[in-house]
């Protein structure tokens, strides 16, 4: 139930020994390595093309994570939870598109932006929100393999997603566009509401009695119902989260393209699943921590952008995306175990 | 298309069901199947024509159905549609073909995903005597196919160059950077407009630079953030060739945050609603359209007329429509003549 965290020297070694353990547990953490391999890529990116450092290339980066972090915290708790939610991509697709179909048609009857903004983010939150419920009705009652569940789901979604739409991107809503634009620094106005959420989940997942119990779900399922937590409905909360994130994700997708776009999150579960096991998370539950999704999140997002900025064939994205997903679950298997 | 995916469901089991059936009757030596498989349409018979395509809920194939479906129905025959859903791939299109032949339609009219991994399955609708036409795609093999009608996308890629070298006003001497959006290296159609694409401007603006080529996987976000990243590193960027519906929605969404519509000459391709109204308004400096609709009237037309007549007299064995360019200044008629129709 314990999650990972730095490791703390032992007492009684010889003088110098403290140095080497404290280097050997910073080595050991994943999250200080997440960081030196971050830094080591802008370095890297920088070296290669100075304009990696800029404040347009920045925004750019933010607006990517912005869309992927949103999967990667709901991913975060579902897999701290002991399960996975394979539906996530095709819930930002069917969300966005959806959402683009009710706002297109406020826009047609010329509502004030904030009102349809308003209404489609309510719209894609609810689409999100009931992909998620479903993800839980199947896993809790019918008794589905998570992986199964949402593996339906994630077919089912994104088929929906291209039947009602016909495969076109929906609606043309340039002031949407504009939102999305920087305009405190690198941060557009869309992106700081994200990091406040990634803020909120951050705080909810370790410091409340919510984060505890998936934890404790994730690390054992007999013993958390033993203490008393309703797992069933925990769990029913954590993918109705990571549905409705995901809902979110769809609307700021929407934002971006100014269009529900049927394909907006093909394959965007994978790269949630990638961010969330580089930061560090268990795919058999109970450990997981939302500073390293953060921090996977940003990694792949700035290898995306970097190979692009220094003219690297753009396909090494994937490898390099492999390498570091094999890194960290190496660094898993060789640190000791820390769970309870 | 869950309908069509629960017909798909409901075939490949009567197929299973078949195949064991088929089994049965091996067994006892019955030579039933064999004479079913080449049994021709007889006097009053109502054609059906299978039309198998590589992605079904694709605008361009959904506007090809527009097409293929009126003329079905002015012909008085049946028209089978089916296709994946959205997976472009001979793995999931060929267990279609396959389902689709299983009930013997009396002609085929097929876009192989791949030229070599269709061919068998294409061979052997032909051996048993089920005419097959190609659309878009192609099989290696011609020789025994009636016809193929596609677009040109060497004549399309050429033209795009054509048409984003008036927008951004070449001028022999000078230098302009432009970066080329795709889906992935291996994409045929992205490929051949890419080669069209260079050729011209190798031919006549050698002033213009490819700077970066970068892809969507067919994701619009993916090709957002490419061009983002573009505009970073080339802040003179003159030109974005997007080569196919993905990249032009991620482009022309990027192109309108930076505030750089008009200043950057965005060619895209394919002429969906959308894109069509973004051209109106001045973000695509030109789009590339191509002719679905025609392709697949022309498809039903020419095999219901083989079927009935027997001959191919007036049938051409290769037929290349051409792309036509639509820019902000062509007029609105034409312009709703060649956007893609999706009912």
């Amino acid at each position: 139930m314990v999650t990972s965290t730095g490791a703390v020297a032992p007492a009684g070694r010889r003088p110098g020994g403290a140095v080497r353990s404290m280097v050997r547990g910073l080595v050991g953490n994943q999250q200080f390595m997440l960081l030196i391999a971050l830094a080591a890529l802008v370095a890297y990116f920088t070296a290669r093309a100075p304009v990696f450092l800029s404040n347009g290339e920045l925004a750019n980066i933010l607006t990517d994570f912005c869309s992927l972090i949103l999967l990667g915290i709901g991913e975060t708790y579902v897999i701290a939870s002991g399960g996975i939610d394979l539906s996530v991509g095709s819930a930002t697709s069917l969300s966005g598109v959806v959402g683009a179909f009710a706002m297109r048609s406020l826009l047609g009857s010329h509502q004030g932006e904030a009102l349809v903004l308003f209404v489609g983010t309510l719209v894609c939150v609810s689409i999100g929100l009931a992909i998620g419920l479903t993800n839980a009705a199947l896993i809790n009652w019918a008794r589905l393999v998570p992986f199964v569940a949402t593996l339906a789901m994630l077919g089912g979604a994104a088929g929906l997603a291209i039947v009602i739409s016909n495969g076109e991107p929906i609606g043309l809503d340039p002031r949407a566009i504009s939102l999305t634009t920087a305009k405190l620094g690198p941060f557009s106005y869309p992106s700081l509401v994200v990091i406040a959420i990634v803020a909120a989940c951050w705080l909810s997942l370790h410091l409340t009695r919510y984060g505890r119990y998936t934890f404790a779900i994730g690390s054992n399922e007999f013993a958390a119902r033993a203490a008393g937590i309703d797992v069933r409905r925990h769990v029913t909360s954590v993918y109705a989260l990571s549905g409705a994130l995901a809902g979110l994700a769809g609307m700021f997708v929407y934002m971006r393209l100014g269009s529900g776009a049927p394909t907006a999150g093909l394959n965007d579960e994978l790269q949630a699943i990638a961010a969330v096991v580089i930061g560090g998370a268990s795919l058999y539950g109970g450990v997981a921590r939302m500073s390293g999704t953060v921090l996977g999140t940003l990694i792949i997002t700035t290898v995306t952008s970097g190979l692009i900025i220094s003219n690297v064939q753009a396909n090494w994205d994937q490898v390099a995306v492999a390498l570091l997903i094999a890194a960290a679950a190496a660094m898993q298997a060789l640190r000791p175990a820390r769970r309870a | 298309m869950n309908h069509l995916r629960g017909a798909g469901f409901r075939r490949r089991a009567a197929v299973a069901a078949g195949i064991a059936l088929a089994g049965l009757l091996a067994a006892a030596g019955t030579p039933a199947l064999a004479s079913a498989s080449t049994a021709r349409p007889h006097a009053g018979h109502r054609l059906v024509i299978a039309y198998n395509m590589g992605a079904e809920a694709d605008p361009f194939f959904i506007a090809m159905n527009v097409g293929a479906a009126a003329e079905a129905k002015k012909l008085g025959v049946t028209l089978d549609w089916q296709g994946d859903p959205s997976v472009y791939s001979p793995s999931t299109q060929i267990p279609i073909v396959q389902e689709m032949l299983a009930e013997h339609p009396d002609g085929l009219v097929i876009s192989p995903t791949d030229p070599n991994a269709l061919q068998p399955i294409v061979n052997e609708a032909i051996a048993e005597g089920i005419p097959v036409s190609c659309v878009d795609t192609h099989v290696t093999n011609l020789s025994k196919v009636l016809t193929y009608i596609t677009g040109n996308n060497a004549q399309g890629g050429a033209a795009a160059a054509d048409a984003m070298a008036k927008a951004m006003h070449y001028t022999p001497g000078k230098t302009y950077q432009v970066a080329v959006g795709m889906t992935s290296p291996t994409t045929t159609t992205n490929v051949a407009r890419l080669a069209g694409f260079k050729a011209e401007i190798a031919k006549k603006y050698p002033g213009i630079k490819i700077v970066s080529e970068a892809y969507s996987e067919s994701q619009p976000a993916v090709a957002n953030s490419n061009v983002n990243d573009w505009l970073t590193k080339y802040p003179h960027l003159a030109g974005i060739f997007a080569i196919d519906g993905t990249n032009a929605t991620g482009a022309s969404a990027a192109i309108q945050a930076h505030n750089l519509v008009g200043k950057i000459a965005l060619v895209g391709y394919d002429a969906y609603a959308n894109d069509v109204a973004l051209l109106q308004q001045g973000v695509f400096a030109a789009l590339i359209a191509q002719q679905p609709a025609l392709e697949g009237m022309l498809e039903i037309k020419y095999m219901v007329q083989y079927l009935r007549t027997h001959s191919r007299k007036g049938i051409p064995h290769e037929l290349t429509l051409p792309n036509i360019v639509l820019t902000p200044h062509t007029p609105a008629s034409v312009l709703a003549k060649y956007t893609y129709p999706t009912a």
